[in-house]
């Protein structure tokens, strides 16, 4: 155990991996606190409301994540703010099948992704709870979040997944850090 | 209940209690009322003395004192300046029976809702105005969802607007009727003995004549002895206990509660038991019936017994290891409701007890443990027991009895010392410099840059991530604890406990604050704060968006005064500099070497202190002594600096006319140095942070107090701590110190003016040792003087502790004066009957 800690710190240093800030958001119970527990410990919790915010680190693909992951409660939502200084990725999680409530997602997604501190971050949307009766696929979620009025410049990307299976996480950060590792931000176009 | 029936000896008993009170109310105010400015009309001379002590000698030479002595009811002011030990007014509980001021005053309930974020659920007995869901947003806390328990802490500010007076009135009427319950039941309770009856209507009758005189006390104590409440109305305190339960027959599986109490006192820690109890059972039935039990229960907790201490007993109280301390007080108290319950009515300090004198046993006592005790002292009068009657179970409660401003909760100073000194000696920090803060350069310690933060009005962070908030908050009460040392004031009031991003727009309103949060986003909005204290790896940060420090007149004069020591003083760490002589890394780090403030030798001496296992009362003592220092060394500064200080109130040193002043060479204030250079060094320390100090909140509060304070204390226009000082600091001529100890001899003499002398020689440091040494001076009348003197204390209700602990060779000096005065007093066979009062004989303690 002690063996595979050091090693993996001494390849942190060997490719000089730098924290990258990601951010998730989303409607309250669209799965964040199960994702990002599913990336960290690789588990299935059961989750209950998150008060506030949780925030884990892991390291994937050679970058160390330092995830963001704050509760989505109505009530809530314009605490989000504070925490977009610095963030480098969002990642906004959906239930695919709540079509009540996907126009409020988007409003909420468009919201954030309108302010000055976010207009250069990725935008990584997981199209989540795919196991459920009647969820929408990633081409109707992309309509639904109206993505196609973004600005060509910020690349975003729809991942379908189950985050309790674990199902389209890999995919949807492996995304992710290719792109992180594009940006000029992050030590410049590198491959 | 039962005291409707009115028979005729009760209603007898009533009325012969209002005429009592009839007779002593008018004296009891022109006591209090006179005190003061009985003083300045006196004139000072040696004769009146004379007279006056041979007045006061007679009753000490008999030995029993105790028996002669009137009630001081009934003494005019004349009669109670001229007493020499004894208490000078009637003894007063601090929480009286029949006050109208409530425990605790709202029982509030919150939950998180799964749709809706917090919410508040129940309010008792009436709704608190104002945002109700801010409210429910503090009482559950970041991450509560992580685990099953956790305790926050924050303050409410309440403002009275007009609604709110009508709530209160109508809340008034509900605490009324259920006063007079909690005042049947406490007597039935404590004196099972007595029969009921018209017993009890006669005593609530009483009661209520009570009520007005509290109201009227009041008003009066806090113009005499309380140094508050011209700061705004006091702060609510709010305890809270969040839960969280996992339950799988709800919606996403868990429930998060949380339950508050609401109090006016400061020491709202003893509330934990019965909140745990009370929250496990509104989980069982969350109802407000679950409230109002709590409420009920809470506010009949009895306090009645717990004597009110003034601010210089309170100091000393604070300052003292001993647990004996004033116990006296609290027998005295216990004596009082035993002759009021026999129906003795009696003035409360009139006599030493009836005959029979029923049983007070001290807590922990065989007797007491046996159940034969009716009445307990406790066992450490620092702290009052009591018990609340929670569901039939006692729930034994600890109050501490002499509470000082800006100690708020239970926390530990040494924790708090230890959490930023652990890493700090492992791999000592390098700050980035800025004047106010790293006062020792960038190698300062980082509980000198957070107490430098405190004082200069920064806007301090407590972040504990994964940390349960309850540990947060204790950290930030403990730094407000610190920087206040009891003495500033005007930290507790900007401090938020425990706080989140909710409440961040509000906090950057406040020009200086100390918050804790668990909240890492923090971190990372170097804008939101100016020091950082990172509560889990110990370390703390200076913003790099801090606002450098002006540079200010003071800090330009001082240089000017003393060019020798300019480029000692640490101004400006590079950003914008110009101002005075010079600065920049080699000062700074000059200043390190040097320890020019001694905050390098004080934190050794702290942590020393704490290794060797010093208790927390120890080092809060020696905290509140740094502070004391602080204040004097800036009092000093502005003086030399503009000329005079409002830090200092004893109106010159040429003693103003009435006032006691000093004898000869006696003469000065403030605080003390060995010599110039010294002092030209150890302000040049300093000059930075008392500038950043100058236009605080804790300083201008500080002023208003000292002005307040210089109206009521003892001895105004003597610095007695300045003279104590000089004692213990300074190499004296035999005619110097002569003219000191007979400044002392002679002014010190009422009861408080003696508590004034104790608390400037403190037992944790010498205690009276350096006047005891007066016993060896070379005058012979000095030693005699001395030797009146430390009679007069050894015969204290607080000296004699101070006393006891004497040195032997000291008091043997003592013995061997007395007996020799005693001689002599003889050989001259009382031809002098003045003469006889100046040396008189006392019983040696």
């Amino acid at each position: 155990m002690g063996n595979s800690l050091s090693i993996s710190s001494l390849f942190g240093k060997l490719f000089g991996s730098k924290e990258v800030r990601i951010l998730m958001l989303g409607l309250d119970a669209a799965g964040k606190t199960t994702i990002l527990y599913k990336l960290k410990l690789n588990q299935t919790m059961t989750t209950i409301p998150t008060v506030g915010f949780n925030v884990e680190t892991f390291t994937y693909k050679n970058i160390r994540f330092n995830m963001w992951d704050v509760g989505g409660q109505d009530k809530i939502r314009p605490l989000w703010r504070h925490y977009y200084s610095g963030t480098q990725g969002l990642v906004f999680v959906v239930d695919s099948s709540d079509h009540n409530r996907i126009e409020e997602a988007k409003t909420e997604l468009h919201r954030i992704l309108n302010d000055l501190e976010m207009s250069d971050c990725l935008l990584l949307v997981f199209a989540n709870k795919q196991d459920l009766e009647g969820a929408m696929d990633p081409q109707a979620i992309t309509d639904k979040l109206e993505l196609s009025r973004l600005r060509d410049q910020r690349p975003w990307f729809v991942q379908p997944a189950i985050a309790t299976e674990g199902e389209g996480l890999t995919e949807g950060f492996g995304w992710l850090s290719d792109n992180i590792k594009k940006t000029p931000k992050y030590g410049g176009g590198g491959k | 209940m039962a005291s409707n029936q009115l028979p005729g000896p009760a209603s007898g008993r009533t009325s012969s209690a209002a005429s009592h009170r009839n007779g002593s109310i008018p004296q009891q105010r022109t006591s209090l009322t006179a005190m003061p400015p009985a003083r300045p009309t006196r004139s000072p001379q040696p004769f009146d003395r004379n007279s006056d002590q041979s007045a006061r000698n007679k009753p000490l030479s008999t030995g029993t004192g105790a028996s002669s002595q009137h009630s001081s009811l009934s003494v005019g002011a004349q009669l109670i300046y001229e007493k020499p030990v004894e208490r000078p007014r009637k003894l007063r509980s601090q929480y009286p029976r029949s006050s109208s001021e409530n425990h605790v005053e709202y029982i509030l309930v919150a939950s998180f809702d799964i749709d809706r974020g917090p919410v508040m659920e129940h309010q008792y007995p009436v709704a608190i105005t104002g945002d109700e869901h801010m409210l429910a947003e503090l009482m559950l806390p970041d991450q509560a969802h992580v685990r099953n328990q956790d305790w926050t802490i924050f303050f409410l500010h309440k403002d009275t607007s007009q609604e709110e007076d009508d709530a209160e009135r109508q809340a008034k009427e509900a605490r009324r009727a259920r006063r007079n319950r909690k005042r049947d039941r406490a007597r039935g309770i404590i004196h099972e003995s007595d029969d009921e009856g018209g017993e009890l209507k006669g005593l609530d009758d009483d009661d209520d004549d009570d009520d007005d005189d509290d109201d009227f006390w009041d008003d009066d104590e806090s113009t005499d002895s309380e140094p508050d409440g011209f700061e705004g109305p006091p702060l609510v305190y709010v305890l809270n206990l969040v839960n969280t339960k996992q339950d799988k027959t709800v919606k996403r599986g868990a429930v998060v509660k949380a339950m508050a109490i609401c109090t006016r006192h400061p020491f709202l820690h003893i509330y934990k038991p019965l909140l745990l109890l009370a929250l496990e059972e509104y989980f069982k039935s969350p109802v407000p019936e679950t409230l109002a039990l709590l409420y009920n229960a809470v506010n009949e907790m009895d306090l009645s017994l717990m004597p009110k201490l003034n601010w210089l007993e309170r100091h000393l109280l604070q300052s003292s290891e001993n647990k004996d301390l004033f116990v006296e007080k609290f027998e005295e108290m216990i004596q009082a409701r035993i002759m009021g319950a026999s129906g003795v009515d009696q003035p409360l300090d009139a006599s030493k007890g009836p005959p029979s004198r029923p049983s007070i046993f001290r807590s922990g006592s065989r007797a007491h443990i046996e159940g034969h005790a009716v009445y307990v002292v406790p066992r450490d009068t620092h702290e009052f027991e009591s018990k609340v009657l929670y569901k039939g179970i006692p729930i034994p409660i600890k109050v501490p009895v002499a509470v000082m401003p800006e100690i708020v909760g239970d926390f530990s100073l040494i924790k708090l010392i230890q959490n930023f000194s652990d890493s700090h000696s492992k791999t000592p920090h390098s700050f980035q410099l800025h004047p106010h803060l790293t006062t020792n350069g960038p190698n300062t310690h980082p509980i000198i840059v957070l107490i430098n933060a405190l004082l200069t009005q920064k806007r301090v962070i407590f972040l504990g991530h994964n940390m349960p908030s309850g540990e947060v908050a204790e950290a930030v009460l403990a730094a407000c604890a610190l920087a206040s040392g009891g003495i500033l004031r005007g930290f507790t009031r900007y401090a938020f406990p425990y706080t989140d991003l909710t409440k961040v727009d509000d906090l950057l309103k406040v020009p200086g604050f100390i918050a804790g949060v668990t909240n890492p986003t923090f971190e990372h909005h170097p804008e939101w704060w100016d020091l950082l204290c990172d509560l889990p790896s110990g370390k703390m940060k200076i913003s790099t968006k801090i606002e450098a420090a002006p540079i200010t007149e003071g800090l330009v004069y001082f240089q000017q005064q003393n060019p020798a020591y300019a480029n000692l003083v640490h101004n400006s760490a590079g950003n914008g500099g110009g101002g005075g002589g010079g600065l920049s890394s080699s000062s700074s780090s000059s200043s390190a070497a040097n320890d020019l403030t001694g905050d390098a030798a004080f934190m050794a001496d702290i942590l020393r202190s704490i290794t060797t296992r010093a208790g927390e009362r120890v080092i809060r003592a020696k905290w509140r002594a740094w502070v004391l220092k602080f204040t004097r060394i800036a009092a000093a500064f502005e003086e030399s600096v503009y000329g005079a200080s409002a830090l200092y109130t004893g109106h010159g040193d040429d003693g103003q006319e009435g006032l006691p002043s000093a004898i000869g060479s006696a003469q000065g204030h403030g605080y003390v140095w060995v010599d110039e250079a010294t002092k030209a060094k150890e302000l040049a320390g300093n000059v930075a942070r008392i500038e950043g100090w100058r236009n605080t909140r804790s300083y201008y509060s500080f002023i208003q107090d000292i002005a307040r304070l210089s109206l009521i204390r003892p001895l105004r226009g003597l610095d007695l701590g300045h003279l104590h000082d000089r004692l213990r600091t300074q190499r004296l001529t035999p005619a110097q110190s002569r003219d000191i100890y007979d400044t002392l001899a002679q002014h010190v003499r009422s009861y408080d003016e003696i508590c004034l002398l104790l608390s400037v020689a403190p037992e944790s440091q010498a205690g009276l040792f350096y006047i005891a040494l007066g016993l060896f001076h070379k005058d012979r009348e000095v030693r005699f003087r001395t030797a009146d003197l430390l009679e007069r204390v050894a015969e204290h209700e607080a000296g004699q502790h101070w006393w006891r602990v004497l040195s032997r060779f000291e008091k043997l000096a003592y013995v061997r004066i007395k007996r020799e005065a005693e001689a002599e007093a003889r050989a001259k066979g009382g031809k002098e009957e003045g003469m006889m009062g100046d040396v008189g004989i006392g019983r040696v303690a």
